[in-house]
């Protein structure tokens, strides 16, 4: 059993003392400063044989998807709307636990080889390790700094040179800082819509998440913003898992490693994007991304 | 090569079009090919001076082919069969554009052959000919009706070819070798076999694209053939 697998169930049990883990050598902090033990490209997200239904297992929207997600790679869910990749990716940090009556009515999904529906692990606590980037940027109504630092506070880190250094390190980290650094006090609703996703980007990767989920996370933004985004993903993959929804199959093409394409709640291929984009294995593949999907 | 199908059905007459155009300009170039053997065989110099002239449509259509294949990538920013299909296709025209221009040679070298007395050698040419132009008939078939099938055998026939070429330099150089006044013509032939067999190369090379375009297998320089 690696270490992250070990440290894993205590960093996702339920009641977390939060102060105890940050004073913890398991703690989430702890997690941050230690390197990887884990050989680069191994699985961070194990998807197997999972099925999942929002009306309490009446009909399920996902049927037994199964697929392995790389560490340290961006992985891409592509396939027309209502296909499923978006409920998918909200399953894996349980966000569709809000829905009450959804369900996962089969499988299981494993971070770092913790089943992350079971009992023990509380939804919280999943999302220190999980975090979320959105379609429509959602800054708090804050200052551009206390946006930041807002889900380091949380976890109940107080001392401001520890702040400062977290918040600096993920702006810079969002290529946001040399945009920022004079107008830390500013609200954060007064930049642009590009640097409003990249703030929401540094927001969540300032608690040293290990997966970062990204729904459509340029889907409001003009060209020139998404260029930032996208190059902002390929720096940050180095240093995170990034799974992605995207409607784009350029921007699917341009910075993933592996995508997987879904359709009627059923994945259809997962391969290597260059496989995917240049000759895919399955016929639906090939006329989805090839617009002739009817 | 899929041309329909596409939700988008400007896209499915956008590639359709390139298509058509791509398969237009082998048909040029062909004919300039045929124009030039006809122009050395019935030493019928305006023959080949419309080879010449006729180059120049060829060298256009390429040009405009390349700026459609751009614009096709540009604007419809294509993936999988239908980027494979375009990239192909550009390729493909320039290797015709190429045939087109050892048209124009032979057909330069016929018009100064035919300044001296006929030579029975010439007959030497024709098997030359007759096999280059089944190859490239059978290239632009395969790329025009997507058949693997054809392909691998355009590159099958290529050794065949070869052989003739062999075959025909080396009773050419024993002409060379002789006495007499026609060294320069015997040189004209030798050069136009070369060229011959340079359009079996170029139509192989029409067949391996053919081949990737359809199944994305690249068999160039010891490529293993698809299954």
């Amino acid at each position: 059993m690696s270490t992250l697998t070990a440290v894993a169930p205590n960093v996702l049990q339920k009641g977390t003392n939060v102060d105890a883990e940050l004073n913890s050598s398991n703690s989430t902090i702890t997690m941050e400063t230690t390197p990887n033990p884990t050989p680069a490209n191994q699985t961070m997200i194990e998807i197997d044989d999972v099925s999942f239904s929002y009306d309490l297992g009446k009909t399920n929207t996902l049927r037994n998807i199964s697929l392995d997600i790389p560490e340290k790679q961006v992985t891409a869910f592509i396939g027309p709307s209502g296909c499923g990749k978006s409920t998918l990716l909200r399953c894996i940090n349980r966000m569709n636990d809000l829905v009450e009556t959804s369900r996962v009515t089969n499988g299981e999904i494993r971070i770092m080889g913790q089943d992350i529906n079971a009992k023990s692990v509380s939804a919280i606590e999943l999302r220190k390790q999980v975090g979320m980037v959105f379609q429509k940027y959602n800054p708090f109504p804050k200052s551009i700094y206390d946006n930041v630092a807002y889900g380091l506070r949380i976890q109940g880190i107080k001392d401001k040179s520890t702040l400062d250094e977290s918040v600096e390190r993920a702006l810079k980290g969002a290529a946001l800082w040399d945009e920022v650094k004079d107008r830390l006090k500013d609200s954060a609703l007064g930049l642009s819509g590009g640097q409003q996703q990249r703030l929401c980007i540094a927001r969540a990767t300032a608690v040293r998440p290990k997966v970062i989920l990204m729904d459509e996370p340029c889907s409001a933004l003009d060209p020139i913003a998404t260029a930032k985004v996208e190059e902002l993903i390929t720096e940050l993959r180095r240093d995170f898992t990034i799974v992605i929804v995207t409607h784009s199959m350029q921007q699917a093409s341009r910075i993933s490693n592996n995508t997987a394409f879904f359709y009627l709640g059923e994945l259809i291929e997962y391969d290597d994007t260059n496989k995917i984009f240049s000759n895919p294995s399955i016929k639906q593949t090939e006329d989805y991304i090839s617009g002739r999907f009817g | 090569m899929q041309t329909g199908g596409h939700i988008l059905s400007e896209f499915n007459a956008a590639l359709k079009s390139f298509k058509s155009k791509t398969v237009n300009i082998g048909c040029l170039s062909q004919q300039n090919l045929e124009n030039a053997i006809q122009g050395m065989i019935s030493r019928n110099s305006e023959l080949c001076n419309k080879v010449i002239a006729e180059d120049e449509d060829v060298d256009q259509l390429e040009i405009s082919i390349d700026e459609e294949g751009m614009t096709l990538m540009s604007k419809y920013r294509p993936f999988a069969s239908d980027l494979r299909a375009i990239v192909a296709s550009m390729k493909i025209t320039n290797v015709i554009e190429r045939i087109s221009d050892h048209a124009v040679s032979i057909a330069k070298r016929s018009r100064k052959l035919n300044k001296f007395p006929e030579l029975p050698e010439t007959a030497l040419i024709e098997p030359l000919y007759k096999q280059a132009n089944s190859m490239l008939t059978d290239a632009l078939s395969a790329y025009s009706n997507s058949d693997l099938e054809l392909a691998m055998k355009v590159i099958e026939a290529d050794d065949a070819l070869d052989n003739l070429h062999k075959q025909a330099t080396k009773k050419l150089t024993k002409c060379l070798e002789g006495e007499g006044e026609n060294h320069k013509a015997y040189l004209h032939l030798v050069f136009i076999s070369r060229w011959l067999e340079r359009v079996g190369d170029l139509a192989e090379n029409i067949a391996e694209d053919v081949i990737y375009m359809e199944t994305a297998t690249d068999i160039r320089h010891g490529g293993e053939l698809p299954s």
